[in-house]
């Protein structure tokens, strides 16, 4: 199946929706474009294959005379951009400019032959007919000033038969030629309004996501208010949810082996194992409260509409490097490989994608605190009751006490001798507050647990930490 | 006595998000006791090789350091002929804090970075210290050898 088709199906498809779909890379359009231009470029005798010979002819020369200063004797240009000393890379950053490619080559003053040709007869009376006929009525001879050096040498460097900024350079006894022609201005002009169209539709969702996000936040920082009695158990169902989202990895690996951006397909894919795990778990089910499945819905719709932007960035991406081969296939222009570097590339909705996630981290997430943030380095289980060393590290209790007890002096973490004066004045009360209040059930737990491990060191193995009558 | 929360933790991190080029596998009769691998690292003469070893952890772990062993036969100056491993964190420098996957970790470090001056093996510490080049090559037959 053809891109075209694909393109246009997927956007129908995909449930985008309809302001996004307008912003689109309009494929048709600039598909019709290049055919135009493969007709103005026919009407002077210049089909792909003579083109293609031509600039491979070209990059030939270059790579056999590697004299920097040479000029090519055939060229296309993209956008002629002043500005001596400055590179391709500070070019790209200057914004959008509209577009002036042109295709120029030198030609020799006296006979009008184009310049260490070793062309077939054919291609090269077609040269110099269009040098006779330019020279009469659309004469342009240029005088330049210096190129600079470092565009060219990058550009020498990467053998691309196209010097993008760099004037082309007179020498003597050559004259330079403009073959004339509209319909890769309009591909170009287009093409780059059609980005910048994209580049707005992204800010735009991006201030909406930010106003969905903020509020979601405040309502999960409601639901999950530990002050409210009544919210307790809800605390617990929201705090597995969002464990299992953050394991779940859905944009990004959080694995030593898996540690990149996931494509639109994968972060879909983890989406659906998320959503499946939430639900058969029970812990949809949990939530009971009205207000409580609302919030989970527009979180999983948050969720949905940056994988849908992520899609709608992959396709747009993919439809501008298609047409770009086109028109490389069409015209032999050879454009693909330097376009992408002439303008401000747009990462389209991966960057979107990595700042909401970010949002949703800091502004949803946070709002219920994960229990691994709050474990003792040694147990492993939480830190309570929490005991903060003099050098800032803080451990449960319990641990510091079997350190003691086996006459281990120094900080875990940072060797310091700190173990060794702990006592009640290192209890962390603050800390131990926050715990009771976010941790209840946990705290419950490795309280218990604390109680029986001090029997057993007093007792025991046989203490299980029941009153017990021998 | 059941395994402390701790060991399952642990257990389950280095299952789920295994550090790239180590293994740890624990046995179904003794989950205290791990059938490990060891990647040798690239640019070093173990480059290519994979070293077993055996893991276990004492009563008292963390308090303790576990006890760790190299079985595959190797040519280096801070592991001896029964695979004993001098190597500071597992002795002196253990802290209940480091883990599994960290101690194995240094242990793969150590393989890129052998340390003669502080030698257990002294018949390989003085071969290395004579005649690093013929050491290394030596290591690196070995590793051929003996670490597939």
């Amino acid at each position: 199946m053809k891109f075209g088709h694909v393109f246009k199906e997927t956007l129908k498809n995909e449930g985008f929706p309809p302001a996004w779909v307008e912003s689109a890379i309009s494929y048709s359009q600039l598909k019709k474009c290049i055919n135009r231009l493969t007709t103005e470029l026919a009407a002077v005798g210049l089909t792909p294959t003579t083109l293609g010979a031509l600039l491979k002819h070209v990059e030939d020369y270059n790579a056999a005379t590697a004299v920097e200063d040479e000029p090519r004797p055939f060229e296309y240009i993209l956008s002629e951009q002043p500005g001596p000393g400055s590179d391709a890379l500070a070019h790209g950053r200057a914004a959008r400019k509209p577009f002036h490619p042109k295709l120029l080559f030198h030609v020799s003053e006296a006979t009008g032959e184009l310049l260490s040709a070793t062309l077939d007869e054919d291609t090269r009376k077609k040269l110099q007919m269009l040098a006779v006929e330019s020279g009469i009525s659309d004469r342009r001879v240029f005088e330049e000033p210096d190129a600079d050096r470092k565009s060219l040498a990058c550009h020498e460097t990467t053998h691309v038969p196209r010097p993008g900024n760099g004037a082309p350079r007179q020498r003597p006894g050559c004259r330079t030629v403009e073959i004339p022609l509209t319909s890769d201005s309009e591909f170009f002009a287009k093409l780059a309004a059609e980005l910048s169209g994209l580049e707005a539709l992204q800010a735009r969702e991006r201030r909406d996501m930010h106003t969905q996000i903020e509020a979601l936040g405040k309502q999960v920082a409601k639901l999950t208010d530990p002050d409210h009695r009544s919210n307790r158990k809800i605390l617990a169902v929201w705090r597995q949810i969002f464990q299992a989202y953050v394991e779940s990895g859905i944009f990004f690996g959080t694995t030593e082996q898996d540690h990149t951006a996931h494509d639109a397909d994968k972060a879909t894919v983890r989406f659906h194992e998320f959503a499946n795990k939430i639900a058969s778990t029970g812990l949809v089910d949990k939530l009971k409260k009205p207000e409580n499945v609302r919030a989970l819905n527009t979180f999983m719709n948050i969720n949905r509409e940056i994988l849908q932007g992520l899609r709608f960035g992959e396709i747009n991406r993919m439809a501008m490097m298609k047409i770009l081969k086109k028109f490389d296939k069409q015209t032999a222009l050879g454009v693909k490989a330097s376009f992408p570097a002439k303008i401000e590339y747009p990462e389209f909705s991966e960057h979107l994608a990595k700042a909401v996630c970010a949002e949703v981290n800091t502004q949803i997430l946070a709002h219920v605190p994960q229990i691994d943030d709050y474990s003792c380095p040694m147990c492993m289980d939480l830190k309570w009751r929490p005991v903060k060393l003099r050098c800032g590290h803080t451990f449960c209790i319990r641990c510091l006490i079997v350190m003691q007890n086996e006459k281990q002096h120094k900080c875990p973490l940072c060797r310091e001798p700190t173990v060794v004066d702990a006592n009640s004045d290192n209890l962390d009360l603050a800390l131990a507050e926050f715990l009771k209040k976010w941790f209840p059930d946990e705290v419950k737990a490795k309280q218990k647990y604390n109680e029986r491990m001090a029997g057993i060191d007093e007792y025991g193995e046989v203490y299980d930490g029941k009153c017990m009558v021998m | 006595m059941s395994l402390p929360k701790r060991i399952i933790k642990e257990t389950e991190r280095l299952m789920a998000d295994p550090v790239p080029g180590i293994s740890a596998v624990p046995h179904e009769d003794n989950l205290r006791y791990f059938d490990v691998t060891i990647e040798g690292p690239s640019q070093s003469p173990y480059e290519k090789g994979i070293f077993q070893l055996e893991l276990f952890l004492p009563d008292d772990y963390p308090m303790t350091p576990p006890k760790i062993r190299f079985l595959t036969k190797i040519y280096h100056p801070n592991i001896d002929r029964l695979g004993r491993i001098c190597l500071d964190v597992l002795k002196s420098n253990w802290s209940p804090a480091l883990q599994i996957r960290t101690i194995l970790l240094s242990i793969q470090a150590l393989l890129g970075a052998p340390n003669p001056d502080d030698p257990l093996a002294n018949d390989v510490a003085q071969d290395w210290k004579k005649d690093e080049k013929g050491a290394i090559e030596t290591a690196r037959q070995w590793t051929q050898q003996y670490a597939k």
